[in-house]
Order: C-alpha cells, then sequence, then structure tokens
C-alpha cells in the first residue's frame, strides 16, 4: 500500500505527468461524453465554410458540417483505435516478449528473430496494403495498427525479461519449486509493468497518429468521424493553400492530434521517470 | 539414515564442440539428519555446483557425467521434473548469498513468504497460512511480524531481509536446507545472529552450507568437506580436519587464516590460482599449486584415502605413497 500511496502522491507531484494526464482524461471523457453532449455530425446544412461563431463554435467546412462536432466524435475514433491497437499490441507482444526473454531454448531465439524482423518492416506500405486487402472499415484500420505496434512492445517486454530473468529473486523463486507460469505472471511480469505501462502509453500516441495518416491517406473509414478525415477533405478542398484561407478547418484536427499525442508522450515520460529506480528516494 | 549422499557423483560442463570437460569428480559426501556438512574451497572449485546438481538446476551446457545423490533413498539425478518440483522448496530449500537481490521487490514479504507454502500444501487456508507466514518470521526474530509482513523488501534491512530468506526457506520444514554462503553480504555482529538462527533450525533436518569461510563451518558445522577444482580432495568430521589437516590444499586454507596467537609474519598464501577447467591434468589437480608436488601427482589421480572412521583425503603424499615415489 505503501509503495502504490508514495506513487500517487509522486505523480501528483511531477508537472508533466499531470499535465499530460489532465489532458488524456479531458480527451477520454470528450469522447466517451459525445453522444450525450451532441448529436452526431450528419447531414449537410446552408452554412458552408464559415469561421467560428456562437452556432458552430469551430467553423463548417465546404459541406456545412460542424467541424467541432466532427473532432469531438473524432476524439471517439481515436480512442477505439489506440484502445484496439494496445489490447492487440498487448495481447501478442506482452507473451511473446516473456516467452523469448525467458526461455534459453530455440523457442525464445526463434522468436526473438521473428520480432527483429517485424521491427525491419516498413510499416506504412504494407499498413496501406493491409488496409486495401481488408477493406477500410475503422475496426480494420484498428486491427492493422495494432498488427503492426506489437513488436516494440515485445522487444521492450523482452529486454525486460532478460534483465528480470537474471535477478536472485527468480533464481530463489525455482528453486522454491514454482512453475514457469507462475514465474513470469507473479515475479516477472509485476516488475516488468513501469517499461511496458510506457510502451503502451507510446503505442497509443501512436496509433492515433497511425489512424490520422491512414485517413489522411484515403485508407480510413470515411463513414467514421475522424480527425485524419477532416485533414483529408480539407487538404483535398485545398483548405491548407487557399487564399483567403479557411484556416478553423485543418488547424483544429491538427491541434487535437498533437495534444493528443504530446499528452499521452508526456503521461508515458512522467510515468517512466517516476518508475526507474534512479529517481525513486 | 542419510538425509543425501553423493555416490560417485561426477558432472561436467560441454564446450562447443561437444566434448564434455569433467568439474566435479567422483564426488561422494553424506549429510545426517541434524547436521550440517559445510562445503568450502575456492570460488569455481565446484562447491555451488554441486549444490545446484542436488536442486537439478544446472546452468546450460552443464551435464551430469556418472554417479548417485541420493535423497530420502531415491536418487534425485532420475526423477521426472514433476516429481523434483514437488521437491524443491518443499523438502529441499535453499538459502542466497545476497539477501538484497534474493526477494523480489515488488512483493509483499509476507506474501512472499507464504507462496512457497501455498504452492505445496494448496488446501491451506489464507488465515492459516498467514498464521504460519507470522510464526516463520517470529522465529527468525523479526519484531512486529504482523505489521512487517505487509511491507517490501525494501523497508528490510539486510540482515532482516537474510532473515526473511531463511523464514521463507524453513517454512516447509524441509529435510534438507542449502545455505550458498549465507553469511558472505553481512556485516560481522549479523553474520553471527544469522549463524544462530540457522543452528537452531539444524534440529529439524539435515543442512548443506556452502562456503568460503572456514569461521563459519567451524561455528555451524559436524562435517566439512574440502573442495579443490572439482574434487572432495579433503572430507571428515570438523575436528579432524580442523586439528589435524592432511591435504596440502587444507593446510594452506588453515595457515592462511589469521589467529590471535600468530607471530606478526605475513600470512601463508598458496601460490597461483585454481586452474581452469581445461587445464585440470590428468594427475592430482592441486598438483600445480602444491609445495610436496611429486612426479606421481602429475601423472596419477590419488585415491581416497581413509585416514580413520572420520576422516578421508586425496593425496599420494597423505596416504604415503609418493615417499617410494621420489
Amino acid at each position: 500500500m505503501n509503495q502504490r500511496e508514495n506513487f500517487a502522491r509522486r505523480f501528483a507531484r511531477s508537472k508533466s505527468g499531470m499535465l499530460g494526464l489532465i489532458g488524456v482524461a479531458i480527451i477520454v471523457l470528450a469522447g466517451l461524453a459525445a453522444p450525450l453532449l451532441a448529436r452526431s455530425p450528419a447531414g449537410y446544412s446552408r452554412d458552408i465554410l464559415l469561421g467560428p461563431s456562437a452556432a458552430h463554435l469551430l467553423g463548417t467546412d465546404n459541406l456545412g458540417l460542424d467541424i467541432g462536432l466532427e473532432i469531438l466524435w473524432g476524439a471517439r475514433t481515436s480512442l477505439y483505435v489506440s484502445a484496439v491497437a494496445v489490447l492487440i499490441s498487448v495481447g501478442i507482444g506482452v507473451p511473446l516478449g516473456l516467452v523469448s526473454g525467458y526461455s534459453r531454448s530455440w523457442v525464445g531465439e526463434t522468436l526473438d528473430a521473428a520480432v527483429d524482423i517485424f521491427l525491419t518492416l516498413p510499416i506504412l506500405p504494407l499498413m496501406i496494403i493491409m488496409a486495401a486487402i481488408m477493406g477500410t472499415s475503422i475496426t480494420n484500420v484498428a486491427l492493422v495498427i495494432g498488427l503492426f505496434s506489437w513488436p516494440q512492445l515485445a522487444k521492450v517486454c523482452k529486454n525486460a525479461t532478460l534483465k528480470i530473468s537474471g535477478m536472485q529473486y527468480i533464481e530463489a523463486a525455482v528453486c522454491l519449486g514454482y512453475s514457469r507460469g507462475r514465474i513470469l505472471l507473479h515475479h516477472v511480469l509485476r516488475n516488468i509493468t513501469g517499461p511496458v505501462l510506457v510502451n503502451i502509453t507510446l503505442i497509443m500516441a501512436n496509433s492515433v497518429l497511425a489512424e490520422s495518416s491512414l485517413s489522411f491517406l484515403g485508407l480510413g473509414d470515411p463513414t467514421a468521424w475522424s480527425w485524419g478525415t477532416i485533414l483529408k477533405r480539407a487538404w483535398g478542398n485545398n483548405a491548407v493553400i487557399n487564399n483567403p484561407n479557411p484556416w478553423w478547418w485543418w488547424l483544429a484536427p491538427s491541434v487535437c492530434i498533437i495534444v493528443f499525442v504530446v499528452c499521452f508522450n508526456m503521461l508515458g515520460t512522467a510515468i517512466n521517470d517516476l518508475l526507474s529506480p534512479k529517481t525513486q528516494a | 539414515m542419510a538425509v543425501i549422499e553423493f555416490i560417485d557423483y561426477s558432472m561436467g560442463f560441454q564446450a562447443q564442440d561437444g566434448s564434455v570437460h569433467n568439474l566435479i569428480d567422483r564426488l561422494s559426501m553424506k549429510v545426517e539428519e541434524g547436521r550440517a556438512l559445510g562445503i568450502v574451497g575456492e570460488s569455481g572449485c565446484g562447491k555451488s555446483m554441486a549444490s545446484l546438481s542436488v536442486m537439478r538446476l544446472l546452468p546450460h551446457g552443464a551435464v551430469v557425467q556418472g554417479g548417485q545423490i541420493l535423497f530420502e533413498g531415491r536418487d534425485l539425478l532420475q526423477l521426472s521434473e514433476a516429481k523434483i518440483g514437488g521437491i524443491r522448496g518443499n523438502k529441499i530449500t535453499m538459502i542466497f548469498q545476497e539477501p538484497m537481490t534474493a526477494l523480489n521487490p515488488v512483493l509483499r514479504v509476507g506474501f512472499q513468504i507464504g507462496e512457497a507454502l501455498r504452492l505445496h500444501h494448496p488446501d491451506m487456508r489464507r488465515d492459516e497460512v498467514e498464521r504460519a507466514v507470522i510464526e516463520a518470521l517470529d522465529q527468525v526474530g523479526i519484531p512486529q511480524p504482523r505489521a512487517r509482513i505487509h511491507q517490501y523488501p525494501h523497508e528490510f534491512s539486510g540482515g532482516m531481509r537474510q532473515r526473511v530468506m531463511i523464514a521463507m526457506a524453513m517454512i516447509n520444514r524441509p529435510a534438507l536446507l542449502i545455505a550458498d554462503e549465507p553469511t558472505t553480504a553481512l556485516d560481522v555482529t549479523i553474520q553471527a545472529q544469522i549463524l544462530d538462527i540457522m543452528k537452531q533450525f539444524k534440529q529439524s533436518g539435515g543442512m548443506v552450507v556452502v562456503t568460503h569461510n572456514l569461521g563459519v563451518v567451524a561455528e555451524l558445522c559436524e562435517e566439512v568437506v574440502v573442495m579443490y577444482a572439482g574434487c572432495a580432495v579433503e572430507r571428515g568430521t570438523v575436528h579432524a580436519i580442523f586439528r589435524h589437516p592432511r591435504h596440502p590444499y587444507t593446510v594452506g586454507l588453515m595457515a592462511a587464516i589469521p589467529t590471535l596467537s600468530s607471530p606478526k609474519t605475513p600470512l601463508k598464501t598458496i601460490a597461483g590460482a585454481v586452474p581452469a577447467i581445461m587445464d585440470f591434468g590428468v594427475g592430482c589437480r592441486f598438483a600445480q599449486r602444491c609445495e610436496h608436488c611429486q612426479s606421481i601427482c602429475r601423472t596419477q589421480r590419488p585415491p581416497e584415502t581413509w585416514l580413520d572412521e572420520a576422516h578421508v583425503v586425496q593425496c599420494w603424499q597423505a596416504c604415503g605413497a609418493a615417499k617410494g615415489d621420489a
């Protein structure tokens, strides 16, 4: 209990960590509460390309859609994609990392080689191919991103496991007659939660970036509201280079993506700093 | 009946090319119930390998070359993995050298001590386990065990952690306790306390103490095996070996300990170092460093010679054969 209370207290004192946490909390709450706050941005209106006003807080696009609403509903997409991607990465990466880090036999080496090969693959073109084959639904996008995010988590997990499995308390656990599974779940996994947690926040941030990139390239789901899709339409309609410039169209989604990524990264860095023994009192 | 008995046990390491280099050569020794056996020798002499062999936890590349290790009448080397799993941590337990790293930092101390109990006695209720854990901590002299079980290892000092390790190793009332350098990492006053605690536990089973500290052996053990480069060069009762060491290596070890009455001259040292496993040679493995080395020592392995019923030595000189040769 002591250690956990201590962690919470030190976390509350870390400025970047709290900032990241608040940002993440706002995004998550906004995404969850979107259906309560506002209707989904359906149908077109006559308010075409209006700047921010009381009626349309963040203006409208060339079809008369409210950008503020799109962004609010887009947060749901981003969260959904990153949650699915994290689930897949954790589901594949953590067990593989644990086994390849702990097993000294050919199993570990084979897994390790597989992870290395996956890490060398250029992700974007493969994602394009996968998205093209699997079709452009938002779940498919999330699956594809998840399938390409696990290798780095597996690597982090493996390295942490390697370090922990050399510790004497693991040897002691073996001497006490514990099975491999018990040692991995009870003794190793609980010791590597720090780096794994940090990597999960990075995967959250990266998957939103990847989703936006795919949407921007037109491989996202055109029927789902997504920050990347707004940017793609803004770009497609020359909103970014036109003069006079409808800046509200591209600025708000870009800022949202940046804030999402920065907040998750700050959260991850703060957790990392707090968990690393160097900074522990 | 002996708790554990090594009979001509040999093991070695497999090199990259597949050839096996022998380390432990036909080791024979036994531990009686209620008694402690000390294994002493320099680093790299195979002391730890001998104890890991009992646990069947030899590192990668190590191979058993022959012999038996009998525990309760069964050969541990022949048991299935499942059977040995039921013995490890239950009937045979181990205490490690480094109390600072031998406890899992993220698990509560009480949980860690109880884990071995829960694993080997799944039918025990939670409150029974907790009571047993508190009792175990109390026995090793940890104050306020009821509060201590909820703490993490970093809240314990080194000596207290070593007590926790002992509590953990003793909670299943093992028939055999292996202590690998149990006091090396502790300061001298704490060492004495830990040795006292370990002495109490000797009544319930046998004990093997792996150490390079002859003081620990004198304090704790009844019998002692002096190992050099994988050979048990001399073994017998503590009394016999400390009073009348016969092997030149044992003599050298004894001479290297300062005593209150020793003259103010530099301590005796044994020149050289333990040979690498590839350089053991065919004769006596101590021959290169031995000041009494004869030609037979380099060509033939000395046999085990019983000097009396409590004292065995592997040395040509001690068994008298070298004299004729010289």
